[in-house]
Protein backbone atom coordinates (compact mmCIF):
# COMPACT_ATOMS: atom_id res chain seq x y z
CA UNK A 1 0.00 0.00 0.00
CA UNK A 2 0.93 3.70 -0.67
CA UNK A 3 2.83 5.17 1.97
CA UNK A 4 1.72 8.45 1.42
CA UNK A 5 -1.79 7.27 1.56
CA UNK A 6 -1.30 5.47 4.77
CA UNK A 7 0.27 8.74 6.46
CA UNK A 8 -3.01 10.68 5.13
CA UNK A 9 -4.89 7.70 6.69
CA UNK A 10 -3.24 8.39 10.19
CA UNK A 11 -3.87 12.31 9.82
CA UNK A 12 -7.07 11.60 9.15
CA UNK A 13 -8.26 9.30 11.84
CA UNK A 14 -6.62 11.78 14.35
CA UNK A 15 -8.76 14.84 12.64
CA UNK A 16 -5.57 16.17 11.68
CA UNK A 17 -6.19 16.03 7.65
CA UNK A 18 -7.13 19.25 5.63
CA UNK A 19 -10.65 19.09 4.90
CA UNK A 20 -10.18 18.63 0.81
CA UNK A 21 -7.72 15.83 1.29
CA UNK A 22 -10.24 14.00 3.83
CA UNK A 23 -12.99 14.61 1.40
CA UNK A 24 -10.84 12.59 -1.20
CA UNK A 25 -10.03 10.16 1.03
CA UNK A 26 -13.33 9.28 2.71
CA UNK A 27 -14.68 8.63 -0.54
CA UNK A 28 -11.57 6.30 -1.10
CA UNK A 29 -11.80 4.67 2.82
CA UNK A 30 -15.94 4.50 2.58
CA UNK A 31 -15.01 1.99 -0.70
CA UNK A 32 -11.76 0.10 0.15
CA UNK A 33 -12.03 -2.38 2.40
CA UNK A 34 -8.22 -3.44 3.02
CA UNK A 35 -8.09 0.84 4.30
CA UNK A 36 -11.16 0.29 6.31
CA UNK A 37 -9.48 -2.95 8.16
CA UNK A 38 -6.40 -0.59 8.92
CA UNK A 39 -8.59 2.31 9.79
CA UNK A 40 -10.34 -0.13 12.47
CA UNK A 41 -6.92 -1.59 13.42
CA UNK A 42 -5.91 1.84 14.21
CA UNK A 43 -9.24 2.38 16.35
CA UNK A 44 -8.10 -0.95 18.62
CA UNK A 45 -4.57 0.38 18.90
CA UNK A 46 -5.98 2.99 20.40
CA UNK A 47 -8.67 1.40 23.28
CA UNK A 48 -5.56 -0.69 23.70
CA UNK A 49 -3.26 2.65 24.47
CA UNK A 50 -6.22 4.26 26.77
CA UNK A 51 -7.03 0.37 28.52
CA UNK A 52 -10.37 0.31 27.94
CA UNK A 53 -11.39 -2.46 29.84
CA UNK A 54 -14.07 -4.69 29.55
CA UNK A 55 -14.12 -3.47 25.71
CA UNK A 56 -13.62 -6.38 23.47
CA UNK A 57 -11.26 -5.59 20.79
CA UNK A 58 -12.86 -8.21 18.40
CA UNK A 59 -15.97 -7.52 18.90
CA UNK A 60 -18.19 -8.24 15.96
CA UNK A 61 -19.89 -4.49 16.56
CA UNK A 62 -18.77 -3.20 13.37
CA UNK A 63 -20.16 -6.34 11.01
CA UNK A 64 -23.49 -6.17 12.60
CA UNK A 65 -24.22 -2.58 12.66
CA UNK A 66 -23.28 -3.14 9.04
CA UNK A 67 -25.32 -5.99 8.31
CA UNK A 68 -28.42 -3.89 10.16
CA UNK A 69 -28.13 -1.54 7.93
CA UNK A 70 -28.36 -3.52 4.70
CA UNK A 71 -31.75 -3.85 5.11
CA UNK A 72 -32.04 -0.29 5.15
CA UNK A 73 -32.62 2.42 2.42
CA UNK A 74 -29.79 4.66 1.88
CA UNK A 75 -29.70 7.84 3.37
CA UNK A 76 -29.32 9.87 0.03
CA UNK A 77 -32.26 8.67 -1.90
CA UNK A 78 -34.26 8.64 1.54
CA UNK A 79 -34.04 12.25 2.41
CA UNK A 80 -34.19 13.21 -1.47
CA UNK A 81 -37.62 11.51 -1.14
CA UNK A 82 -38.40 13.33 1.99
CA UNK A 83 -37.56 16.86 0.81
CA UNK A 84 -39.39 16.90 -2.59
CA UNK A 85 -42.59 17.63 -1.00
CA UNK A 86 -41.34 20.01 1.85
CA UNK A 87 -39.25 21.51 -1.04
CA UNK A 88 -42.12 22.10 -3.37
CA UNK A 89 -44.49 23.08 -0.56
CA UNK A 90 -42.11 25.73 -0.14
CA UNK A 91 -42.06 27.08 -3.11
CA UNK A 92 -46.23 27.02 -3.19
CA UNK A 93 -46.89 28.90 -0.46
CA UNK A 94 -45.56 32.50 -1.75
CA UNK A 95 -47.81 31.99 -4.74
CA UNK A 96 -50.59 30.48 -3.32
CA UNK A 97 -51.18 33.33 -0.70
CA UNK A 98 -50.25 35.64 -3.49
CA UNK A 99 -53.59 33.83 -5.32
CA UNK A 100 -55.48 33.83 -1.94
CA UNK A 101 -55.17 37.25 -1.72
CA UNK A 102 -55.26 38.29 -5.63
CA UNK A 103 -58.94 36.49 -5.26
CA UNK A 104 -60.36 38.27 -2.31
CA UNK A 105 -59.23 41.42 -3.76
CA UNK A 106 -60.95 40.99 -6.83
CA UNK A 107 -63.51 39.80 -5.01
CA UNK A 108 -64.54 42.47 -2.91
CA UNK A 109 -63.95 45.00 -5.97
CA UNK A 110 -67.09 43.25 -8.04
CA UNK A 111 -68.76 43.01 -4.51
CA UNK A 112 -68.36 47.09 -3.50
CA UNK A 113 -68.96 48.01 -7.05
CA UNK A 114 -72.34 45.71 -7.02
CA UNK A 115 -73.21 47.28 -3.22
CA UNK A 116 -72.19 51.13 -3.93
CA UNK A 117 -75.05 52.56 -6.30
CA UNK A 118 -73.21 55.78 -6.51
CA UNK A 119 -70.87 54.38 -8.68
CA UNK A 120 -73.76 54.37 -11.32
CA UNK A 121 -75.44 57.42 -10.11
CA UNK A 122 -72.78 60.53 -12.12
CA UNK A 123 -73.54 57.70 -15.03
CA UNK A 124 -77.36 57.96 -15.04
CA UNK A 125 -77.26 61.76 -14.98
CA UNK A 126 -74.56 61.96 -17.68
CA UNK A 127 -77.79 59.89 -19.33
CA UNK A 128 -80.32 62.08 -18.09
CA UNK A 129 -78.59 65.38 -19.05
CA UNK A 130 -78.81 65.26 -22.74
CA UNK A 131 -82.48 64.38 -22.97
CA UNK A 132 -83.64 66.73 -20.64
CA UNK A 133 -81.55 69.21 -23.01
CA UNK A 134 -83.21 67.81 -26.11
CA UNK A 135 -87.04 67.98 -24.51
CA UNK A 136 -85.95 71.98 -23.80
CA UNK A 137 -84.70 72.81 -27.22
CA UNK A 138 -86.94 70.60 -29.62
CA UNK A 139 -89.85 70.15 -26.93
CA UNK A 140 -90.03 66.14 -28.66
CA UNK A 141 -89.57 63.11 -26.29
CA UNK A 142 -87.18 61.07 -26.84
CA UNK A 143 -87.69 57.49 -28.06
CA UNK A 144 -85.52 55.36 -25.23
CA UNK A 145 -86.69 55.89 -21.07
CA UNK A 146 -84.39 58.18 -19.32
CA UNK A 147 -83.99 56.27 -15.84
CA UNK A 148 -84.91 58.63 -12.83
CA UNK A 149 -82.75 60.30 -11.05
CA UNK A 150 -81.10 58.74 -7.66
CA UNK A 151 -82.57 59.29 -4.69
CA UNK A 152 -79.81 58.72 -2.76
CA UNK A 153 -76.38 61.25 -2.88
CA UNK A 154 -73.46 60.48 -4.38
CA UNK A 155 -71.28 58.45 -1.46
CA UNK A 156 -67.31 58.47 -2.39
CA UNK A 157 -66.51 55.52 -4.22
CA UNK A 158 -64.38 53.67 -1.11
CA UNK A 159 -61.49 53.19 -3.58
CA UNK A 160 -59.08 54.50 -1.20
CA UNK A 161 -60.17 51.42 1.12
CA UNK A 162 -59.61 49.22 -1.71
CA UNK A 163 -56.15 50.47 -2.29
CA UNK A 164 -55.13 50.55 1.16
CA UNK A 165 -56.07 46.92 1.46
CA UNK A 166 -54.18 45.96 -1.66
CA UNK A 167 -51.51 48.04 -0.36
CA UNK A 168 -51.60 46.34 2.98
CA UNK A 169 -51.29 42.73 2.02
CA UNK A 170 -48.87 43.64 -1.14
CA UNK A 171 -46.96 41.20 0.28
CA UNK A 172 -48.52 38.28 -0.44
CA UNK A 173 -49.59 39.28 -3.92
CA UNK A 174 -47.34 39.61 -7.06
CA UNK A 175 -46.20 42.94 -8.55
CA UNK A 176 -47.67 42.43 -11.46
CA UNK A 177 -51.31 41.78 -9.96
CA UNK A 178 -50.65 44.34 -7.32
CA UNK A 179 -50.28 46.90 -10.49
CA UNK A 180 -53.09 45.04 -12.34
CA UNK A 181 -55.94 46.32 -9.29
CA UNK A 182 -54.52 49.70 -8.79
CA UNK A 183 -54.76 50.52 -12.49
CA UNK A 184 -58.30 49.08 -12.45
CA UNK A 185 -58.69 51.67 -9.75
CA UNK A 186 -57.27 54.35 -11.28
CA UNK A 187 -59.40 53.89 -14.89
CA UNK A 188 -62.00 53.49 -14.00
CA UNK A 189 -63.08 55.41 -10.62
CA UNK A 190 -61.84 58.94 -11.56
CA UNK A 191 -63.27 58.30 -15.34
CA UNK A 192 -66.85 57.64 -13.32
CA UNK A 193 -66.06 60.55 -10.87
CA UNK A 194 -65.10 63.20 -13.59
CA UNK A 195 -66.78 62.33 -16.91
CA UNK A 196 -70.32 62.87 -15.63
CA UNK A 197 -69.21 66.69 -14.19
CA UNK A 198 -67.53 67.16 -18.03
CA UNK A 199 -70.64 66.09 -19.56
CA UNK A 200 -72.75 68.91 -16.87
CA UNK A 201 -70.55 71.47 -18.12
CA UNK A 202 -70.94 70.58 -21.92
CA UNK A 203 -74.90 70.38 -21.76
CA UNK A 204 -74.56 73.42 -19.66
CA UNK A 205 -72.73 75.17 -23.07
CA UNK B 1 -7.17 22.21 9.38
CA UNK B 2 -10.35 22.43 11.38
CA UNK B 3 -10.84 19.56 13.98
CA UNK B 4 -13.88 16.57 13.15
CA UNK B 5 -13.39 17.29 9.07
CA UNK B 6 -12.43 13.92 8.53
CA UNK B 7 -15.78 12.90 10.56
CA UNK B 8 -17.70 15.36 8.75
CA UNK B 9 -16.75 14.47 5.19
CA UNK B 10 -17.55 10.98 6.48
CA UNK B 11 -21.04 11.83 7.88
CA UNK B 12 -21.72 14.07 4.22
CA UNK B 13 -21.09 10.92 2.04
CA UNK B 14 -23.46 9.01 4.77
CA UNK B 15 -25.55 12.13 3.96
CA UNK B 16 -25.44 11.10 0.37
CA UNK B 17 -26.07 7.59 0.57
CA UNK B 18 -22.66 5.81 0.85
CA UNK B 19 -23.19 3.31 3.53
CA UNK B 20 -19.53 2.66 3.27
CA UNK B 21 -18.41 5.50 5.20
CA UNK B 22 -20.56 5.04 8.14
CA UNK B 23 -18.66 1.81 8.67
CA UNK B 24 -15.73 3.51 9.25
CA UNK B 25 -17.57 5.52 11.50
CA UNK B 26 -18.51 2.45 13.17
CA UNK B 27 -15.35 1.41 12.99
CA UNK B 28 -13.64 4.32 14.71
CA UNK B 29 -15.88 5.48 17.59
CA UNK B 30 -17.04 1.51 18.81
CA UNK B 31 -14.91 0.78 21.30
CA UNK B 32 -15.33 4.67 22.52
CA UNK B 33 -18.79 3.95 22.86
CA UNK B 34 -19.27 0.73 23.98
CA UNK B 35 -16.78 2.34 26.69
CA UNK B 36 -19.31 4.93 27.20
CA UNK B 37 -22.21 2.41 27.51
CA UNK B 38 -20.76 0.40 30.34
CA UNK B 39 -20.59 3.00 32.77
CA UNK B 40 -24.65 2.16 32.86
CA UNK B 41 -24.32 -1.55 32.32
CA UNK B 42 -21.88 -3.72 32.94
CA UNK B 43 -21.85 -6.25 30.97
CA UNK B 44 -19.72 -6.16 27.47
CA UNK B 45 -22.33 -7.66 26.01
CA UNK B 46 -25.00 -6.11 26.49
CA UNK B 47 -22.82 -2.89 26.53
CA UNK B 48 -22.91 -3.54 22.66
CA UNK B 49 -25.94 -4.16 22.26
CA UNK B 50 -27.14 -1.17 23.50
CA UNK B 51 -23.88 0.86 21.17
CA UNK B 52 -25.04 -0.94 18.46
CA UNK B 53 -28.59 0.31 18.92
CA UNK B 54 -27.09 3.62 19.07
CA UNK B 55 -25.28 3.63 15.81
CA UNK B 56 -28.51 2.52 14.09
CA UNK B 57 -30.19 5.24 15.71
CA UNK B 58 -27.60 7.77 14.91
CA UNK B 59 -27.77 6.31 11.28
CA UNK B 60 -31.42 6.97 11.13
CA UNK B 61 -31.09 10.18 12.55
CA UNK B 62 -27.90 11.26 10.45
CA UNK B 63 -30.19 13.04 7.69
CA UNK B 64 -31.61 15.86 10.19
CA UNK B 65 -27.52 16.13 11.51
CA UNK B 66 -26.15 19.39 10.85
CA UNK B 67 -22.63 19.25 12.00
CA UNK B 68 -23.37 22.16 14.35
CA UNK B 69 -21.55 20.08 16.99
CA UNK B 70 -18.88 17.54 16.50
CA UNK B 71 -20.12 13.97 14.99
CA UNK B 72 -18.69 12.27 18.43
CA UNK B 73 -20.70 14.94 20.98
CA UNK B 74 -23.72 14.43 18.72
CA UNK B 75 -23.27 10.31 18.68
CA UNK B 76 -22.58 10.00 22.55
CA UNK B 77 -25.96 11.86 23.29
CA UNK B 78 -27.54 9.38 21.02
CA UNK B 79 -25.62 6.71 23.12
CA UNK B 80 -26.17 7.95 26.90
CA UNK B 81 -29.45 8.43 25.80
CA UNK B 82 -30.62 4.99 24.49
CA UNK B 83 -28.30 3.33 27.61
CA UNK B 84 -30.62 5.14 30.06
CA UNK B 85 -33.61 4.35 28.52
CA UNK B 86 -32.20 0.34 28.10
CA UNK B 87 -31.58 0.67 31.75
CA UNK B 88 -35.16 1.90 32.36
CA UNK B 89 -36.76 -1.05 30.95
CA UNK B 90 -34.01 -3.17 32.16
CA UNK B 91 -34.76 -2.17 35.73
CA UNK B 92 -38.70 -2.97 35.22
CA UNK B 93 -38.17 -6.67 34.39
CA UNK B 94 -36.40 -9.16 37.17
CA UNK B 95 -32.63 -7.84 37.52
CA UNK B 96 -30.01 -10.47 36.28
CA UNK B 97 -27.58 -9.53 38.72
CA UNK B 98 -26.43 -7.03 41.56
CA UNK B 99 -23.68 -4.78 41.04
CA UNK B 100 -22.13 -3.19 44.11
CA UNK B 101 -20.95 0.11 42.25
CA UNK B 102 -17.59 0.14 45.34
CA UNK B 103 -16.38 -2.90 43.66
CA UNK B 104 -13.27 -1.75 41.72
CA UNK B 105 -13.04 -2.60 38.01
CA UNK B 106 -11.22 -5.95 38.42
CA UNK B 107 -14.55 -7.35 39.80
CA UNK B 108 -17.14 -5.56 36.81
CA UNK B 109 -14.64 -6.58 34.51
CA UNK B 110 -14.68 -10.14 36.36
CA UNK B 111 -19.03 -10.56 36.58
CA UNK B 112 -19.13 -8.79 32.89
CA UNK B 113 -17.01 -11.65 31.70
CA UNK B 114 -19.18 -14.41 33.66
CA UNK B 115 -22.34 -13.09 32.09
CA UNK B 116 -20.71 -12.64 28.99
CA UNK B 117 -22.00 -15.08 26.02
CA UNK B 118 -18.61 -14.65 23.90
CA UNK B 119 -16.44 -17.80 23.66
CA UNK B 120 -13.43 -18.43 25.99
CA UNK B 121 -11.75 -17.89 22.53
CA UNK B 122 -13.21 -14.49 21.92
CA UNK B 123 -11.83 -13.43 25.58
CA UNK B 124 -8.42 -14.98 24.50
CA UNK B 125 -8.49 -12.89 21.16
CA UNK B 126 -8.73 -10.15 23.15
CA UNK B 127 -6.06 -10.24 25.57
CA UNK B 128 -3.96 -11.57 22.97
CA UNK B 129 -4.57 -8.57 20.84
CA UNK B 130 -4.05 -6.16 24.06
CA UNK B 131 -0.66 -8.14 24.81
CA UNK B 132 0.37 -7.49 21.35
CA UNK B 133 -0.42 -3.53 20.51
CA UNK B 134 1.23 -3.20 24.48
CA UNK B 135 4.34 -5.09 23.50
CA UNK B 136 4.64 -3.07 20.25
CA UNK B 137 4.66 0.16 22.30
CA UNK B 138 6.86 -0.97 24.58
CA UNK B 139 9.24 -1.67 21.29
CA UNK B 140 8.82 1.57 20.09
CA UNK B 141 11.38 4.34 19.79
CA UNK B 142 10.71 6.85 22.35
CA UNK B 143 9.89 9.88 20.42
CA UNK B 144 7.53 7.33 18.47
CA UNK B 145 5.86 5.92 21.70
CA UNK B 146 5.77 9.09 23.06
CA UNK B 147 3.97 11.02 20.25
CA UNK B 148 1.64 8.14 19.59
CA UNK B 149 0.75 8.15 23.65
CA UNK B 150 0.62 11.74 23.85
CA UNK B 151 -2.04 11.64 21.17
CA UNK B 152 -4.18 8.46 21.95
CA UNK B 153 -3.79 8.35 25.80
CA UNK B 154 -4.06 12.57 26.13
CA UNK B 155 -6.08 13.31 22.88
CA UNK B 156 -3.34 16.08 22.29
CA UNK B 157 -3.48 17.59 18.82
CA UNK B 158 -0.64 17.73 16.67
CA UNK B 159 0.46 21.03 16.93
CA UNK B 160 0.03 20.46 20.87
CA UNK B 161 1.99 17.57 20.70
CA UNK B 162 4.56 19.51 18.00
CA UNK B 163 4.90 22.03 21.29
CA UNK B 164 5.50 19.43 24.04
CA UNK B 165 8.23 17.21 21.95
CA UNK B 166 9.72 20.93 20.52
CA UNK B 167 9.32 19.25 17.24
CA UNK B 168 7.56 20.42 13.90
CA UNK B 169 3.83 19.51 13.35
CA UNK B 170 5.17 17.52 10.02
CA UNK B 171 7.74 15.50 12.27
CA UNK B 172 4.91 14.92 14.43
CA UNK B 173 2.58 14.00 11.77
CA UNK B 174 5.58 11.09 10.22
CA UNK B 175 6.18 9.96 13.73
CA UNK B 176 2.54 8.70 14.68
CA UNK B 177 2.42 7.06 11.75
CA UNK B 178 5.09 5.36 12.03
CA UNK B 179 4.39 4.29 15.06
CA UNK B 180 1.06 3.15 13.95
CA UNK B 181 2.55 1.50 10.97
CA UNK B 182 5.16 -0.64 13.60
CA UNK B 183 2.17 -1.52 16.25
CA UNK B 184 -0.09 -2.60 13.03
CA UNK B 185 2.74 -4.72 11.22
CA UNK B 186 1.94 -6.92 14.74
CA UNK B 187 -1.70 -6.34 15.06
CA UNK B 188 -2.12 -7.34 11.32
CA UNK B 189 -0.93 -10.75 11.90
CA UNK B 190 -2.89 -11.39 14.78
CA UNK B 191 -6.31 -10.46 12.84
CA UNK B 192 -5.16 -12.69 9.85
CA UNK B 193 -3.78 -15.24 11.71
CA UNK B 194 -5.70 -15.80 14.78
CA UNK B 195 -5.06 -16.97 18.09
CA UNK B 196 -1.72 -17.68 19.08
CA UNK B 197 -0.06 -15.99 16.96
CA UNK B 198 0.81 -12.83 19.28
CA UNK B 199 3.16 -14.95 21.52
CA UNK B 200 5.02 -16.18 18.40
CA UNK B 201 5.40 -12.74 17.71
CA UNK B 202 6.50 -11.09 20.73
Amino acid sequence: MNEELDSQLSAMFDDQLPPGECELLARRLSRDEQLKARWGRYAVMGAVIRAERGVRLNAPLAGRVSAVLLAEPALGAQSLAGALPRRGLRWWQPVAAGALVAGVAAMSILWLRAEAPSVVSPLSAHLTTPAAGARERGGRADSYVVPPAPAVPAIVVPSTELANYVVAHSMYSSPVARRNLLSAFMTSEPAAAEEPQDDVKSAAQ
Amino acid sequence: MSADASDLSLVRRVQRGDKGAFDALVLKYQHKLVKLVMRYVRNPAEAEDIAQEAFIKAYRALPQFRGDSAFYTWLYRIAINTAKNAVVSRDRSPIEYNIDRHDNDESYEMQGRMKDSETPEGLVLTDEIRTTVNAAIDALPEDLRTAIVLRELEGLSYEEIAAAMDCPVGTVRSRIFRAREAIDRRLREVFEGGLGRAEELG
